[in-house]
């Protein structure tokens, strides 16, 4: 389902080569790393944020390594969510769907079965800045969701919140991953993905390998 | 007898706490800015008489300059916003070498003598300047025109409105733009929904700022557009051809619709602040 062939991106002090890993269709799959050791970078590259200087990407047997973000069948939730400050619950999570050009109803449909699934209904109408840690992470993953891709790229989602938060998150994220989806999840916090990764690794950037 | 000083004495306490020497300097020093900037403007108002203001707001040639100046400046803030705001976006947004040159060559015409930016204008509208030929091909005279006076005002304001939008996008978190990449859109519909909307309240404070600027612009004006005459030009005609008083009811009024016009804008754009 995703295919990272020998990548290699430079920028400042890290230097990623030869970086290599192929996961299944439903993999959960854990990167380990300190922080500052490029995993967002590494993430940033799936998604097409960055260009790569070598290396290839393909997604659902797609060649992505020179294709926009825009159309790479990847989303990422980000670790500060990144939610539109201007719009409110309803109009981030409709947004993907708004640009994809669907009918009003059917948006409206979309977006309210996705905030029932993760439990932010009664929020659909706040903006952002109302919601707490553990809200703006549904509702950041609702907006990744809709866009049903093949790929979900995790940046330290757990990171910022609270341990009960957390307990539910991990159980938010385990009831995503039964849905079939292929997710890379980046932490370093090896305990966090304990109860989700089916499959980890620790992430070298600059010995450009991984070790399982 | 004892509760009212010790009442005296708490007074005292809150004002030694609440102005202290520097404050009391720095509310001294501020009042006098302040004065500097009011009196000269309450001066006038004060010393032309409403009979005489009522008059001059009759006047047809005064009520005509009026209507070019906001026009012609609303105008080409308008127009010139379509190309400052993409250089804006790409001034905050990408690192090329150069960049500080550009910097530098986007902020001339605030440090250009304004008799200078007019003749600069004046050389690139003049009839020998390729788009004074073009335009003479056409059968016009730009030299002298209402598109003269646009020019020349927004020569010498765009930078208000490059600065104010680049620090706007500026301010913009990157990562919202990743994010919405990243979510399916376009360039142009992350610039459109997410960067623009989000750096609305910069560009509206530049919008207003490279208008004002744009309508009180004389110097350059009165090189390449004496008539029609905008009313700066026209203050200054009144002033040179019949004296202070005739001048000074035309800059009242001026500046009571100046005024007016900022307030409206100002309120249009708090309200469309509030996101």
């Amino acid at each position: 389902m995703l295919k990272c062939c020998e990548l290699e991106y430079k920028v400042g002090s890290f230097h990623l080569k030869d970086f290599s890993l192929e996961l299944q269709k439903g993999d959960y799959c854990a990167l380990f790393g300190p922080s500052g050791s490029g995993k967002t970078v590494l993430l940033e590259l799936i998604a097409g944020l960055r260009p790569l200087k070598k290396g290839s990407i393909f997604i659902d047997g797609m060649d992505c390594t020179h294709m926009p973000p825009q159309r790479r069948p990847a989303g990422i939730l980000f670790q500060d969510y990144a939610l539109f400050p201007h719009m409110n619950v309803f109009d981030n999570i409709a947004w993907p769907l708004v640009i994809r050009g669907l009918k009003k109803l059917e948006i409206k449909q979309t977006v309210t079965q996705m905030a029932e699934d993760l439990d932010i209904v009664r929020h659909l109408s706040r903006m952002p800045e109302l919601l707490s840690g553990g809200e703006k992470q549904r509702v950041a993953l609702a907006r990744t969701l809709v866009i049903h891709p093949k790929v979900l790229l995790l940046d330290e989602p757990l990171s910022a919140l609270d341990a009960p938060l957390r307990d539910q998150s991990i159980q938010l994220l385990k009831n995503v991953s039964q849905t079939g989806i292929t997710i890379l999840h980046v932490t370093h916090d090896q305990a966090e993905v304990d109860a989700l990764a089916n499959r980890s690794f620790a992430f070298e950037p600059d010995h450009g390998i991984i070790v399982p | 007898m004892v509760f009212l000083i010790f009442a005296l004495k708490c007074k005292a306490m809150r004002f030694s706490q609440n102005y202290s020497a520097l404050r009391l300097v720095f509310l001294f020093l501020s009042g006098l800015m302040l004065l500097f900037i009011v009196a000269p403007l309450l001066g006038l108002f004060f010393s032309t008489s409403l009979p005489n203001l009522f008059e001059t707001a009759k006047d047809t040639q005064v009520k005509g300059s009026i209507a070019l100046t906001l026009g012609v400046s609303a105008l080409f803030t308008v127009l010139a916003a379509f190309f400052a705001l993409p250089l804006a976006y790409l001034m905050a947004r990408k690192e090329f070498r150069g960049k500080a040159f550009l910097q530098g060559l986007i902020d001339l015409p605030i440090v250009l003598p304004h008799s200078a930016a007019g003749i600069a204008v004046l050389g690139f509208i003049a009839r020998d300047s390729a788009l004074g030929k073009l335009a003479e091909a056409l059968g016009l005279n730009l030299v002298g025109s209402p598109f003269a006076i646009g020019v020349a005002m927004a020569f010498v304001s765009v930078p208000f409105l490059i600065n104010a939008a680049r620090d706007g996008f500026q301010a913009v978190p990157l990562r919202l733009e990743q994010a919405a990449q990243s979510l399916g859109a376009s360039p142009f519909r992350v610039f459109r929904q997410i960067s623009l909307p989000l750096a609305k309240p910069s560009v509206i404070t530049g919008l207003v700022l490279m208008f004002a600027r744009g309508m009180s612009e004389f110097g350059a004006v009165v090189i390449v557009a004496y008539h029609p005459m905008t009313t700066p030009v026209l203050i200054f005609d009144r002033f040179n051809s019949y004296g202070l008083e005739y001048a000074k009811p035309v800059a009242v009024l001026f500046i009571i619709i100046c005024i007016l016009v900022f307030m409206v804008l100002r309120l249009v754009g708090r309200k469309n602040n509030k996101v």
